[in-house]
């Protein structure tokens, strides 16, 4: 996690917080957290939070609440292997009716609404399609190949820029 | 015609179970099962591990718990070594202890039991919820949400894992404390008692609202067991246990981790993979006891903090010696929340924390060993044997809502009866019997060593076992 104080230009939202998800034990699952630790790295010096972690949690509706911008970066199951796609998200309606052990990015937005009356300006989902989600720490070539591309999509998210590519797959 | 009621699967526990009603000719229910139907065999497929390992891989067992495994385990590694760990390692591990307490205790009572004593045993499912709960009394769930991210904020500080730290090994713990670590717990105190302090005064102006449910959610004369320090007073990590009656006598006291096979046994039913330890002076089925955080209140004469000593005096108000009523549970887990934010502000402001010797080193010095902890649903027990090389030949673990499986099922059984009535089941009848288990916050994953989230199914069965009727939740 980082934090520092950093002069503002007009394209560089206050507060920035990046939820990197994933598991780094399961192949392709821990990219998020590969491109967290890069965009950590990279924005160094910026007002930014980077959490990781394997889910979303009624816990991390806080510090949703108190970022200008939001950006979910994770590893999907469902898009074509080392697709990178960036999904603008608003918050749900309603909140789910049971509490599993997760939470959509939708819901915890909404969650952040209903407990602390705060919601990010702007709210990005980037995920990476995975390709092989077998026992192991490293993330398949497709996917590593990838990564350059998904970072710089997350970079633009938190900053405020366009994302260079866009596509409506949903996570 | 009698009949048989499953409840599959429970809803808002942690891992998988059923329930079975029978009833009788007239239409009452005479008979309830609570049966946990998954097994993981972490006991067998330890052998010819290195022993030095088990507090790891056991503390894969449970998501929620895993701090009290590990503690429990490193201990009986530590008796296997012949170590006495530094006072520094001991303190540091209590902390952690409470701090897997707080978190364990807050997601219990705020995101599983706090939808039905808020919004109401009969609220409309769909709003039941912790998300329910978020939008009417937001207050409340911002210091859920609190206590719950504090205590796993702390572990994440200490262990640098939110689940599964590696931190606690035997002979100690990895590293000491960093004292800017130290400042940021300190930090969020504050916070956590105006979080905690919240939720008992909504508490107590809610309970006369559910005067029928505490009288009959498994409210029964019967044993209690929990550790309890040299004074009496109330501990979870390094004491030995006492077993009282249901007038409050002391069965049985001093009982320590090298002992603990001579007197509980663990009797087993074909109805499930968990298991139901009693003590054995009594026998089985009169020596099955209860163990947590009602245990635990009933036990200890007092806190030793003086928040929760407070608190604790109401609480004994409750009866004219130990509080029966299994309700109580939930009020006895924001008193020990308190008492553990008490505790951890008393032990990170005495700069001993800070002392770098926090691990004792040694091989193997005995082929057996037993360590005992307190974990947030009650006492747990790692039992170990190694061969001369110290890789494991045989292991038991004797695990808190074990411990509870009698009484669940005596509490379901008094519920059904109170609560199920005629030939078919509704939403509130369904919900009352589940909520009787939930007051044991019972961690089946735990318990059998489970995978997998719990959903619970009611089933409604005629003498002759043809199901009636069904209810499922996923």
């Amino acid at each position: 996690m980082m934090s520092a104080a950093t002069p503002h230009s007009a394209n560089q939202p206050r507060r920035a917080l990046l939820l990197a998800c994933g598991n780094t034990l399961r192949g392709d699952d821990g990219v998020g957290w590969c491109i967290g630790c890069a965009v950590e790295q990279q924005l160094r010096g910026y007002d930014l939070t980077v959490v990781r972690t394997r889910q979303l949690l009624p816990e991390h509706a806080e510090a949703i609440s108190a970022a200008d911008v939001v950006v979910f970066v994770d590893c999907s199951a469902v898009s074509a292997a080392g697709t990178v796609s960036t999904i603008l998200i608003q918050r749900a309606e309603s909140l789910p009716h049971t509490l599993t052990h997760h939470l959509d990015p939708g819901s915890l937005l909404r969650l952040a609404h209903d407990l602390y009356a705060r919601t990010p300006s702007h709210a990005v989902v980037v995920t990476v399609g995975g390709e092989s989600f077998e026992m192991t720490d490293r993330l398949s070539r497709t996917v590593k190949a990838a990564v350059p591309r998904a970072l710089e999509a997350v970079r633009c998210a938190l900053l405020g820029f366009p994302a260079p590519e866009t596509a409506s797959q949903a996570c | 015609m009698s009949r048989t009621i499953t409840i599959d699967p429970v809803t808002r526990l942690e891992g998988h179970g059923k329930i079975t009603l029978k009833t009788n000719v007239q239409g009452e229910v005479s008979d309830a099962y609570f049966s946990v139907t998954q097994v993981r065999g972490f006991e067998k497929f330890c052998e010819g591990r290195p022993y030095y390992e088990m507090p790891s891989l056991m503390a894969r067992i449970c998501g929620i718990c895993p701090v009290s495994h590990l503690i429990a385990s490193a201990k009986a590694c530590e008796a296997i070594m012949s170590v006495e760990i530094p006072p520094t390692a001991a303190k540091l591990r209590r902390a952690l202890n409470l701090a897997q307490t707080i978190q364990s205790h807050a997601l219990s009572f705020f995101y599983l039991a706090s939808p039905d004593l808020l919004l109401g045993m009969d609220a409309d499912p769909a709003e039941r919820n912790i998300f329910g709960v978020a939008k009417a009394y937001p207050e409340l769930g911002r210091a859920g949400i609190g206590l719950r991210r504090f205590g796993q904020h702390m572990i994440e500080l200490l262990g640098r894992k939110r689940i599964h730290p590696g931190w606690v090994v035997p002979g100690g713990v990895t590293q000491p404390l960093d004292p800017a670590k130290r400042d940021e717990i300190l930090s969020f105190i504050p916070q956590a008692y105006t979080d905690v302090k919240l939720a008992l005064a909504a508490y107590k102006q809610i309970t006369e609202r559910f005067q029928d449910e505490i009288d009959s959610f498994a409210n029964f004369p019967g044993l209690f067991m929990s550790m309890v320090n040299e004074d009496g007073g109330l501990e979870f990590t390094d004491a030995g246990l006492r077993i009282i009656g249901a007038a409050g006598n002391i069965l049985l006291d001093n009982l320590d981790a090298r002992h603990f096979d001579e007197q509980i046994g663990e009797a087993v039913e074909p109805f499930s993979y968990m298991k139901f330890p009693y003590y054995k002076h009594l026998g089985y089925p009169a020596g099955t006891y209860r163990v947590g955080p009602l245990a635990r209140l009933n036990i200890a004469s007092h806190a030793g903090t003086p928040l929760a000593d407070a608190e604790l005096i109401e609480f004994k108000h409750l009866a004219n010696g130990p509080v029966l009523g299994s309700f109580h549970y939930h009020h006895a887990r924001l008193i020990e929340i308190l008492h553990g934010i008490e505790v951890i502000e008393q032990l990170f402001s005495d700069s001993s924390i800070l002392d770098k010797h926090v691990r004792a080193t040694a091989g193997v010095n005995r082929q057996e060993g037993a360590g005992i902890a307190e974990a947030p649903r009650g006492t747990l027990m790692h039992h170990y044997r190694v061969d001369d090389k110290g890789l494991m030949t045989w292991a038991n673990l004797v695990i808190a809502t074990g411990q509870n499986n009698n009484a669940m099922n005596k509490g379901v059984l008094q519920a059904a009866q109170r609560y199920v009535k005629g030939d078919k089941l509704t939403d509130g009848m369904l919900n009352r019997v589940e909520a009787v288990i939930r007051t044991f916050d019972p961690c089946l994953s735990c318990s059998t060593h489970a995978f997998g989230q719990m959903p619970l199914v009611i089933e409604l069965l005629a003498p002759d076992g043809t199901t009636l009727d069904e209810i499922s939740r996923s």
